[in-house]
């Protein structure tokens, strides 16, 4: 763990103060506050990533270190989105769910700019890995909404309630989390000859999108009867996926060939 | 009620969660399968019990699709479901055991995957496999030509002894100042064939264009006390130091690519040319090659994989149902649903 004495390290540094006040001024209710400094934090944390993108001249995806900064600037857009349009609250949540994405690589992963390996060079690595990220900011907010379903939280205005919500996250991120596992398999293929290569982080991420094929089945056969169990399994869901984002990779106790993703 | 459609009610609620139950041991087993490694975990899948498996999954959404109402007319839904009977029966066909099933059915001698060695300028047609030893393509292959390909510059890396290691590009002219009291470096030169005589005590320094290439920089160090050195550093023999030097110093050069210019010969005529790299392979003949590896010392032959697209095309439809079935039915149906009347 190191702090980046580096622009890049202020931009990320700010656009988490940012998150973490506006996140703050709402639970004391002081919500005009809280929106606007929101909307300032998106900006630095856009800002942010512009920065990265032109200082290592390629698209900002290749190693966890760019995966996190852009975590940080999508989160506001995907949250207002859900609140505007697909009635799904917890912008507060959302807010605190951008102050953490931002601090592992604020504090933890090398910034350092690489070079990009031949494996990566192919049209398909972006497009998968930012369909992944998308889904996994559903899926955090699917579990955001299954743990106030679980706490007996009633929304307020016009929102759906918690058990609805819930699954329209996993309704929301469930296509992007098929197309990044479908987009990772057609790279495998054109990268290493296998569409299915039996390597440690695509098992995880195939426990992962079965995690939410078994949420589907369950809440289709006991929805009405056990709505809590189906909850508790949106919750597993975003687990797996932390596990499978991070701790492949970092743990390195499993050999494999997603290992330059460090 | 037919007999027909009161069985069909019987079979809904065991097939649903015998659906629910192999999903959840998929779930398991996979993530069982990270623990243990890729190449276990692909022994793990291949085994016998899990053979069954794949084929009970692939029946058992065969039989949903058939006994649920909705599964089958509800469009999104049989996208989704057919999809995943695509991918599964892909997989199956396209497997060692698949293959070896299929070759002895109808007389073939399919290769499911293997390796094969090409040097520069040569003709190929064995591919070393995992079970099966030595096999034989039905055609040729020839490695025309073999490159590596590097990003400019490369990197300069400087290791202090007991701090974390420093890389710059390693632009001529570029000078860097190091931390705290271990004065600065400049980047004067770099040579693709480094070569140097003596001219009495002078060293004289020039780049050769004939031979093979020998990598090198030639650095300035200046010491905080004014002292000055200069120091070669060499791509292919790193680390010259002495252990009473404060820097080490290594030059690396970071491969953009590897590119294989390949022809494939059939009856002594060339009927398809290609290079190939890293994403990029040759597909011909129901197989595909892959660049896998190269000559890392003299970089004269190439490593190709090779391996047969039994069941991918039918994968591929399926990744295709899949996805289109996800999106129309849990994205696009709402959107649209104000203009589209379905069920
Ligand atoms: C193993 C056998 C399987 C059976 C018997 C089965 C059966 C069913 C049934 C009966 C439904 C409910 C349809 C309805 O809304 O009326 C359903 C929904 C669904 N299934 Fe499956 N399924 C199986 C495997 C899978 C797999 C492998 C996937 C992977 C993508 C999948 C994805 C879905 C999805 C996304 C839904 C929609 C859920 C929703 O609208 O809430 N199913 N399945």
């Amino acid at each position: 763990m190191a702090i980046k004495y580096t622009f890049q390290g202020i931009l990320i540094y700010a656009t988490m103060a940012a998150y973490l006040l506006a996140f703050v001024a709402t639970l004391l209710r002081q919500r005009k506050i809280g929106k606007f400094t929101y909307l300032v934090g998106f900006i630095i944390g856009c800002a942010s990533v512009a920065f990265r993108w032109f200082d290592v001249r390629h698209v900002p995806m290749q190693n966890l270190f760019e995966i996190f900064l852009l975590f940080g600037a999508l989160v506001y857009p995907i949250s207002i989105f859900c609140n505007r349009v697909l009635r799904v609250g917890s912008v507060v949540a959302d807010m605190l769910i951008g102050a953490v994405v931002l601090f592992p690589a604020g504090f933890i992963f090398n910034a350092e700019p690489q070079q990009l390996p031949p494996a990566l060079q192919s049209w398909l690595f972006a497009p998968h890995v930012f369909v992944y990220i998308l889904s996994y900011v559903f899926m955090a907010k699917a579990a955001v909404q299954a743990v106030s379903h679980l706490a007996n939280r009633q929304p307020h205005d016009n929102l759906l309630s918690p058990e609805e919500a819930t699954y329209r996250m996993v309704c929301a991120g469930f296509p992007l989390l098929t197309l990044g596992l479908i987009l990772g398999s057609v790279w495998g293929q054109l990268a290493w000859g296998d569409w299915w290569g039996w390597d440690p982080k695509e098992l995880w991420s195939l426990a992962s999108w079965l995690v939410y094929v078994g949420y589907f089945h369950f809440r289709y056969m006991f929805g009405r009867r056990f709505p809590r169990f189906s909850s508790v399994w949106a919750i597993i869901g975003i687990f797996v996926i932390i596990i499978t984002l991070l701790w492949v990779n970092l743990s390195r106790l499993f050999p494999g060939l997603h290992t330059y993703a460090m | 009620m037919t007999q027909e459609t009161g069985l069909k009610n019987r079979l809904r609620r065991p097939v649903l969660w015998a659906g629910l139950l192999l999903i959840l041991l998929l779930t398991v087993s996979s993530i069982y399968g990270a623990f243990i490694g890729a190449q276990a975990a692909q022994r793990f899948f291949n085994s016998i019990p899990l053979s069954v498996y794949w084929l009970a999954f692939a029946v058992l959404l065969v039989v949903g699709i058939t006994i649920f109402r909705r599964l089958l007319h509800v469009r999104g839904l049989f996208l989704i479901h057919l999809g995943c009977v695509l991918v599964l029966a892909g997989g199956i066909l396209g497997s060692q055991a698949g293959l070896t099933l299929q070759n002895a059915f109808f007389k073939t001698d399919f290769i499911h995957s293997g390796e094969m060695v090409i040097t520069e300028g040569e003709i190929e047609k064995i591919v070393q496999t995992e079970y099966y030893g030595q096999k034989e393509l039905p055609f040729e292959i020839k490695l025309v030509d073999f490159k590596i390909e590097y990003y400019p510059f490369g990197s300069l890396i400087i290791q202090p002894q007991d701090r974390p290691s420093i890389r710059i590009p390693a632009k001529p002219g570029s000078g860097y100042k190091l931390p705290d009291d271990l004065g600065s470096v400049e980047i004067v030169s770099r040579f693709e064939n480094f070569k140097m005589i003596l001219d009495g005590a002078r060293r004289i320094t020039f780049d050769d264009p004939n031979g093979k290439p020998n990598l090198a920089l030639e650095l300035q160090l200046k010491f905080p006390d004014g002292t000055e050195k200069t120091k070669y550093v060499f791509e292919r023999f790193p680390g010259h130091e002495s252990p009473d030097d404060k820097l080490q110093f290594f030059y690396r050069r970071t491969i953009r690519d590897f590119i294989s210019d390949l022809e494939v010969i059939k009856d002594g005529k060339v009927v398809a040319k290609k290079s190939i790299e890293v994403n990029k392979p040759l597909h011909f003949g129901g197989y595909l090659f892959y660049q896998q590896g190269y000559d890392n010392i003299a970089g004269r032959y190439t490593i190709l994989r090779v391996a047969g697209d039994n069941g991918l095309g039918i994968v591929y439809l399926g990744y295709i149902l899949l996805c289109a079935g996800v999106f129309w039915h849990l994205w696009l149906r709402h959107i649209l649903k104000d203009r589209i009347i379905e069920d």
